[in-house]
């Protein structure tokens, strides 16, 4: 018993020793250039934006509805934009739509079936213009491009929405 | 829009669809302790529900800078004082003026002023951020967007 404990001699200690300090340093000089190498993967998404807009997919209906939510957008001192709204609604194929109010003439607010002359159109208050059910501009009203749609995610059964999209005009 | 650069940019190439202006008359004063955080409060609801008018009908009408006066001035004075502004503002082709505010001195003076007036009543102090503050703003700015609606 007495030989076994002579087998790591204080020399050999020594070395171990060293050996592992100077691994933790070499591994430690590593870090940094390794995780500005892979930085991009660990990156979030860009779906980290979609905010909770407090609506459940279950009462979502064919009917567009507004949701009005707030974002937190501040450059420097300047806050803007801190409430956004939408008009949510299922289309025929059953998927969600989330479209932007903001009128793409010069932006004032549009609501569904606005004016009681033009049933399932979207109605702007300010110049007539008006939408179809799916955003698109009827031609021969002043707006020249279709209402913007969010980006839109579903999780745990709640719509979360993200940053509004322009489209091309019809 | 607004009395703001980017937005003036706009209305310059616009002109001829936005015929709609309003002012927000805020009194403002110092002087009488007891009316102070009354008088401040209403001043900040006033702020919020004009902006979230301006918000709805942004391409049609242009919310001017507050015209604020001395809570305890000779409302004559304020009259024509305010109706200068408006004449200014008719230099360009604006068909309709409205005025907004909480204080009820103005009521007397709606005839002679040169625009419409849009008297609010009183709010009780409270929380600017309290949701039935939110909801009860809501509802009258739903409201006033249609009386303005029936003008145009």
């Amino acid at each position: 018993m007495s030989d076994k404990k002579q087998q790591v001699s204080r020399r050999q200690f020594l070395n171990y020793t060293l050996t592992g300090v100077g691994g933790f340093m070499a591994a430690g000089l590593l870090v940094s250039p390794l995780r500005m190498a892979i930085d991009p993967v660990l990156k979030e998404s860009s779906s980290g934006d979609l905010v909770n807009v407090g609506l459940s997919v279950d009462d979502i209906t064919s009917e567009p509805q507004r949701v009005d939510w707030t974002v937190e957008q501040v450059d420097g001192w300047y806050e803007s934009e801190p409430s956004r709204s939408a008009w949510v609604f299922k289309n025929d194929n059953g998927d969600i739509v989330a479209l932007s109010p903001i009128c793409t003439h010069l932006g004032c607010v549009v609501s569904w079936e606005g004016s009681e002359d033009y049933p399932n159109q979207f109605f702007c208050p300010c110049h007539d213009g008006r939408y179809e059910k799916d955003g698109t501009n009827v031609p021969g009203t002043p707006p020249l491009a279709p209402l913007p749609y969010y980006e839109h995610e579903v999780r745990d059964g709640i719509l979360f929405l993200g940053n509004p999209i322009s489209r091309e005009g019809a | 829009m607004k009395w703001r650069s980017k937005d003036l940019k706009q209305y310059l190439q616009a002109k001829e669809y936005i015929d709609t202006i309003m002012v927000p008359l805020v009194p403002f004063h110092l002087s009488n302790e007891q009316d102070m955080e009354k008088d401040s409060f209403r001043n900040e609801v006033l702020t919020v529900f004009s902006n979230e008018m301006e918000k709805e009908l942004s391409g049609r009408m242009m919310l001017m800078p507050v015209y604020n006066y001395i809570k305890s001035t000779d409302m004559n004075v304020e009259k024509d004082r305010l109706n200068d502004w408006v004449e200014d503002i008719k230099v360009q082709p604006f068909k309709h003026i409205f005025f907004i505010t909480f204080d009820s001195k103005w009521r007397k003076l709606e005839q002679e002023l040169d625009g419409t007036l849009i008297w609010l009543p009183t709010v009780q102090t409270g929380d600017i951020l309290s949701k039935e503050l939110q909801s009860m703003i809501r509802e009258q700015v739903k409201e006033i967007t249609e009386f303005i609606r029936s003008y145009w």
